[in-house]
């Protein structure tokens, strides 16, 4: 078969324009999603006020009928009348501040492909808020402090690049504890420190900011018809050669189409496969009699059945029919021997063998 | 290209569907190390296949070089009788150091066969004939060791050792192109 050289474009695939329709689906979403987080933050400051709120009512010099009136209101149906303590006040903030963030990912992954998409930004995106506020209940409007935050941050300086921007919410995490600690706030450094290592590991365990496709499947959950849009695009994405922008190394496991990849056993290409967080645990060959005509269908019960997978590589038999490879995770509820008894009953006429 | 002489026909041990897309015939010897070698290969293309595949054993023992081998052929008939080919087969790749006399009514017993039944159709050969049978449909088909394969009605001469070879003739022979290998 011949070969395609990358930067032959006559015979590239055409990739389809991703809709830029904001369906009533996603609007309705965040619209509910907003209520209820108002709903949830309104809740939890009204029975939690932070001191420096109080505080600040408390001196006031006016005596408008609103603000006597909402001291009042506080300082009756609030847990801590004289205000909340620090660490209270840290864990309500830091709350407020994850539920926010958490639509910022959302749209970020609604609106790049997935050649444009970035894991690390997802998970800074929804770590940094919650380190800043952690370090601004300590510092509060405190200038001294603010300074101090500043010079320290500047004193931390970075002889290499960070690989990731995800690193930085690390080192900030840190200068945080540190921070808090120093000017003997250990409460709220403590809130930070269980806060930020309780969510690194919920992200990296059910890995949720992989792959394009997975993060956009969970995070974002959108209708039918925009997911199979979107998985369209993935999938046009994928079988295009790497033409001006070529990755040094597969992040999401999709790689050359069938016509053009090098002659490479599955095994060592599988084992070139390092999405990020945790690997798909089995290897699934799919042995079919139409290669283009099997994939569609068997990706699609994949999608249904498989709790992840990856892409590995397809190869052509010479003399007809071919291989599809995958990294796959399975559910407990189907084994790897079940799924491969599904592919061959239920993955249609082009699926003759799957081990 | 050489083909099966005797299709395959409701005389023989068959696992999978009739209409099943691909049919394999192996010609085996139940004392041969290399069909030793190949039952798990074949138990994992069984597998892999799941209901596109028709799997079919034919009796071809080398009774000059596996001397057990014939009494083995007769023992699977003999379970055959009593509905217990399969398990019997499997059983004698299994334990192939095991094949003389005492080890085959061992097997019969734990297969809860009636050791009665069993060992008089050993002592008074009826399955001779059966196995004669196959061994003359396999000169007739060019079988001239074992295991020998037949996919799709075409001798396999490939290195069935490979399995992965091995499926891609067998996903050919779906797809209606015959491999010889």
């Amino acid at each position: 078969m011949a070969r395609k050289n990358s930067g032959d474009r006559r015979n590239a695939v055409p990739v389809p324009e991703i809709s830029r329709h904001v369906g009533r689906t996603t609007w309705g979403r965040l619209f509910g999603y907003y209520l209820i987080v108002a709903v949830v933050i309104g809740t939890l400051t009204h029975f939690f006020p932070s001191r420096s709120i109080l505080e600040q009512i408390r001196t006031r010099r006016e005596t408008a009928l609103s603000a006597r009136a909402l001291f009042a209101r506080l300082g009756e149906s609030n847990f801590f009348p004289t205000g909340t303590p620090d660490w209270i006040d840290a864990v309500v903030q830091i709350i407020g501040a994850l539920l926010l963030a958490l639509p910022l990912a959302f749209v970020y992954v609604r609106t790049r492909t997935s050649q444009k998409y970035d894991q690390s930004i997802i998970q800074t995106v929804i770590m940094l808020p919650i380190v800043v506020t952690a370090i601004l209940v300590v510092v509060q409007d405190s200038l001294a402090l603010a300074f101090s935050l500043a010079g320290i941050v500047a004193a931390v300086r970075f002889r290499n690049n960070l690989k990731e921007s995800g690193d930085a919410t690390y080192i900030f995490a840190s200068i945080g504890i540190g921070f808090a600690a120093g000017i003997h706030a250990l409460s709220v450094a403590m809130v930070l420190s269980v806060s930020f290592v309780l969510l690194e590991l919920g992200l990296w365990r059910v890995n949720a900011t992989a792959e394009f496709e997975r993060m956009f499947a969970r995070f974002c959950a959108p209708s039918g018809a925009d997911l199979a849009e979107i998985q369209a695009v993935a999938r046009a994405d994928a079988a295009r050669p790497a033409l001006a922008a070529p990755r040094a190394a597969p992040r999401n496991g999709t790689l050359a189409p069938a016509s053009g990849i090098r002659e490479q056993t599955a095994d060592a290409l599988a084992d070139a496969i390092v999405p990020n967080g945790s690997r798909p645990t089995e290897k699934l060959r799919v042995h079919c009699t139409d290669l283009d005509g099997a994939r569609p269908l068997v990706e699609a019960l994949l999608d249904a059945e498989a709790k992840d997978w990856t892409f590995v590589t397809a190869l052509r038999h010479p003399g007809g029919g071919g291989l599809l490879e995958y990294a796959v995770r399975p559910r407990k509820r189907r084994p790897l021997p079940e799924l491969r008894h599904l592919l061959l009953a239920d993955a249609g006429p082009h699926v003759i063998a799957a081990e | 290209m050489i083909r099966l002489a005797e299709p395959v026909s409701e005389r023989d041990h068959v696992l999978g569907p009739a209409g099943a897309r691909v049919t394999l015939v192996e010609y085996g010897d139940f004392e041969c190390p290399y069909c030793a070698t190949a039952f798990p290969i074949i138990t994992h293309v069984r597998d892999a296949f799941g209901p596109n595949l028709r799997f079919v054993f034919r009796h071809f023992p080398l009774r000059a070089s596996h001397p057990h081998a014939g009494l083995a052929a007769e023992a699977a008939e003999a379970a055959g009788a009593q509905g217990k080919f399969w398990e019997m087969h499997d059983r004698l790749y299994e334990r192939q150091d095991g094949l003389d006399d005492r080890a085959l009514r061992k097997h019969a017993r734990k297969l809860g066969l009636d050791l009665e039944r069993f060992e008089h159709e050993l002592a008074t050969e009826a399955h001779r004939e059966r196995i004669r049978q196959d061994i003359a449909s396999g000169a007739r088909s060019g079988v001239n060791g074992t295991p020998t394969f037949y996919v799709n009605g075409v001798r396999y001469d490939g290195g069935w050792e490979d399995r992965a070879m091995f499926i891609s003739a067998m996903v050919q022979a779906a797809t209606g192109r015959q491999v010889e290998g």
